[in-house]
């Protein structure tokens, strides 16, 4: 199954540990020594249909709300800054600079001609350079499209995936190698989000080199239709993708991977939990101060959370249409919901609901 | 959206039970006597859907072997009956219609590149032979129900020199409906053969009521609400509407619900029942008359009603009591059955 190109990653992976600061989008939690605000954002829809990003405290308060035009999906904090990123969802025409403490919009960039966002975006480790997965929509290639925030977000660079439909993305440790979940799904703008390729799809996990955009690995999964959408790494370098199976429901695969000493391998977490699931992950988090890492599935509307040592399933919740996760600073998670519920849960703690409030939280916490 | 608060209420409870999670795996599997029943109220639909399509297709055939405004009619009558039977069971958005994007097929839709114009003025101008092949190649835009409603229907076309019956046109005429018949009958075979999986998956039951759920909101939000200005920009327009060059918006949005009547609701209806919700059944039921006590009075282009005050208030009628069908059915039911469409899981990413 893994299928390495180019380059032997083995070096990366062990290289990237404690001694560089985590940074950038997937890196959380906001720890009491860490540079990054307290707060987590999020996309939301509001009850008049209107849409907007929303920061909350770790306690679930909610702190501004920044109107957006349409949609948003998932962004990233820039390091040393006091910005934040909201992509549109896809096919996503622009991304929004908010000022984090205020939600203040600072810029409005809009896609290139021919290309859209999908929803994710990380930046390097400076804070400088944004790498955004994109969809060169005619030609359906995914590209990496860089971004240099010294220069008013000006585009000056353009990495190819060589495959179809990029996701999430987020920075490996090492602060060097970008990690991708390309989804293998093809879509254009004219036909709504029909999958437009789903016999023929070539989903991987992908390694990138941040600056020379080489890609340092691709990694496919057991099926061809287990889109790999979702992406997070732990500070320790080991790398998870989560999947959304694209076959039939009473079908019931794997959903999740990890990449660590040069194996890439599926977990089985067993049938009944599978079909918990519902063929479909919308986050994976691996948290940062232990072994722990949990994902949600709003069609499964269940959250779990598992240990990354054993395999095992340690807590799970059923919580309605849920979809983001982050960590939070004492070892659990936080959950957040399409129905607009923060839930936070761990090792021996089932989900408990923190806040409630009449939002809609779309898929990611940042 | 706007049914937020009304759903946040109601799902008071954080873990309200899944139908399927309820149950030990090896306990006897109590919905499936509902799957059952589903599977067989589905079928018809698909067979008469096959049905249609095949009459549909021969009536092309003796239309363009022997043209006359007569044989035009017999061919839009046809067209319609195909569509509506589709209509019917277009709310099923899983199984066998998700392979090779069959639903997409049927009806391309919504449609606001007008591609299926763009892709007809480019077939009719090649040179290349309409074949299976070329059909089966062109997308979606060009396989289905909005196509044939394109050749027979559009006012541009039909007054410019490649209208019917037109020698090409009658061949991607042919083509069309002949591709659809094929997918018509597949469609119907393929659901037969997924009985098995179908009846012995727990989690279908969950599957289908949640596919009723987005038939219904798609009913309201997108086929109704926004082509009558009550989304978005605020701007009543047919053309967010579907089959509206053939005016046959309204018709199928009740040929819909009939459908939702007949492949659904009696299966639904028994599981409520036999979960001590009598009352919740019997209001739906009554909502469903309702609704459909708007037609055959509405069963009529959905243009003139947009475009007068006076005319448009039937319109909200309908409306109105869809409203208060998709509430009863996706807020009340659903989550007495612990079954969520949401924000997130209707359509993720």
């Amino acid at each position: 199954m893994p299928e390495l190109t180019r380059r032997n990653l083995m070096k990366a992976t062990l290289a990237g540990s404690a001694a560089l600061s985590l940074s950038g989008c997937g890196m959380l939690p906001r720890k009491a020594d860490s540079n990054s605000p307290q707060q987590y954002t999020g996309a939301i829809g509001l009850t008049d249909g209107s849409f907007a990003v929303g920061a909350i405290a770790p306690s679930g308060q909610m702190l501004w709300q920044a109107p957006v035009n349409t949609r948003c999906h998932s962004g990233c904090n820039r390091p040393g800054t006091a910005e934040v990123l909201f992509f549109e969802r896809r096919p996503g025409w622009a991304f929004y600079v908010l000022n984090s403490k205020t939600g203040e919009q600072r810029h409005h960039i809009e896609a290139a001609k021919g290309e859209h966002f999908v929803g994710h975006g990380v930046f390097s480790p400076d804070g400088r350079y944004l790498y955004a997965p994109v969809n060169r929509y005619e030609p359906g290639e995914g590209i990496i499209a860089v971004y240099d925030s010294h220069q008013h977000y000006r585009r000056v660079d353009t990495f190819e995936l060589n495959g179809i439909g990029p996701h999430q993305i987020t920075m490996h440790p090492d602060g060097q190698t970008l990690v991708v979940g390309l989804g293998g799904i093809l879509t254009h703008p004219d036909y709504d989000r029909i999958k437009l390729n789903l016999p023929t799809m070539k989903p991987a996990l992908v390694m990138m080199d941040r600056v020379s955009g080489d890609i340092l690995a691709r990694f496919r999964p057991s099926h061809h239709q287990l889109s790999t959408r979702h992406v997070d790494v732990a500070p320790n370098g080991t790398v998870y993708a989560a999947y959304q199976y694209q076959g039939p429901a009473h079908e019931l695969p794997p959903l999740v991977a990890r990449y660590r000493n040069g194996h890439y391998e599926e977990i089985d977490f067993g049938e009944s939990v599978h079909r918990e699931l519902g063929n479909y992950i919308s986050s994976i988090i691996a948290h940062p101060e232990n072994e722990l890492v949990a994902i949600a599935s709003p069609v499964g509307g269940t959250a779990l959370v598992f240990n990354d040592r054993t395999g095992e399933v340690i807590e799970k919740s059923a919580i309605a249409d849920c979809a983001g996760v982050a960590a939070l600073a004492d070892g659990d998670f936080l959950v957040s919901s399409g129905r607009g519920k923060l839930v936070r849960m761990g090792k021996g703690k089932p989900g408990v609901e923190i806040a409630s409030m009449p939002v809609q939280w779309d898929h990611h916490l940042v | 959206m706007k049914r937020l608060a009304l759903t946040l209420f109601l799902a008071s409870s954080l873990t309200a039970v899944p139908l399927m999670a309820a149950d030990d795996k090896n306990a006897s599997d109590p919905t499936a006597v509902y799957r059952t029943q589903w599977h067989k109220d589905i079928l018809a639909g698909y067979q008469s859907l096959a049905t249609q399509s095949q009459k549909l297709e021969s009536q092309a055939q003796t239309y363009c072997q022997s043209p006359s405004s007569e044989e035009l009619e017999a061919t839009k009558r046809l067209w319609l009956d195909a569509f509506l039977a589709w209509q019917q069971v277009r709310f099923i958005d899983f199984g066998p219609v998700e392979e090779n994007n069959r639903a997409w097929q049927f009806q391309f839709w919504p449609d606001p590149k007008n591609l299926v114009a763009r892709k007809a003025s480019y077939l009719l101008k090649d040179e290349a032979p309409i074949t299976p092949e070329k059909i089966g190649e062109s997308g979606v835009a060009v396989q289905g129900f909005p196509m044939v409603e394109y050749l027979l229907y559009d006012q541009t076309f039909r007054s410019s020199e490649r209208a019917l019956p037109a020698g090409r046109s009658c061949q991607l005429l042919v083509a069309v409906t002949r591709h659809i018949a094929r997918n018509g009958e597949t469609l119907a075979n393929d659901w037969k053969g997924f009985q098995g999986n179908y009846l012995g998956s727990e989690q279908y039951t969950d599957t289908t009521i949640r596919a009723a759920m987005a038939g219904l909101e798609i009913l309201e939000e997108r086929r109704l609400a926004t082509p009558m200005g009550l989304r978005g920009n605020g701007k009543r327009s047919v053309y967010s509407a579907d089959a509206w060059r053939s005016g046959a918006s309204l018709i199928a949005a009740d040929a819909s619900v009939q459908g939702l009547k007949n492949h659904f609701l009696p299966a639904f209806a028994k599981l409520l029942n036999d979960r001590g919700q009598t009352d919740l059944a019997k209001r739906i039921e009554q909502q469903f008359e309702e609704v459909l006590a708007n037609f055959p009075e509405l069963d009529r282009p959905m243009a003139p009603l947009l475009s007068d005050d006076n005319a448009f208030k039937p319109l909200q009628s309908l409306y109105i009591d869809l409203t208060q069908l998709t509430a009863l059915v996706n807020d009340r039911a659903a989550v007495e059955l612990g079954v969520v469409r949401g924000f997130n899981s209707s359509d993720g990413d």
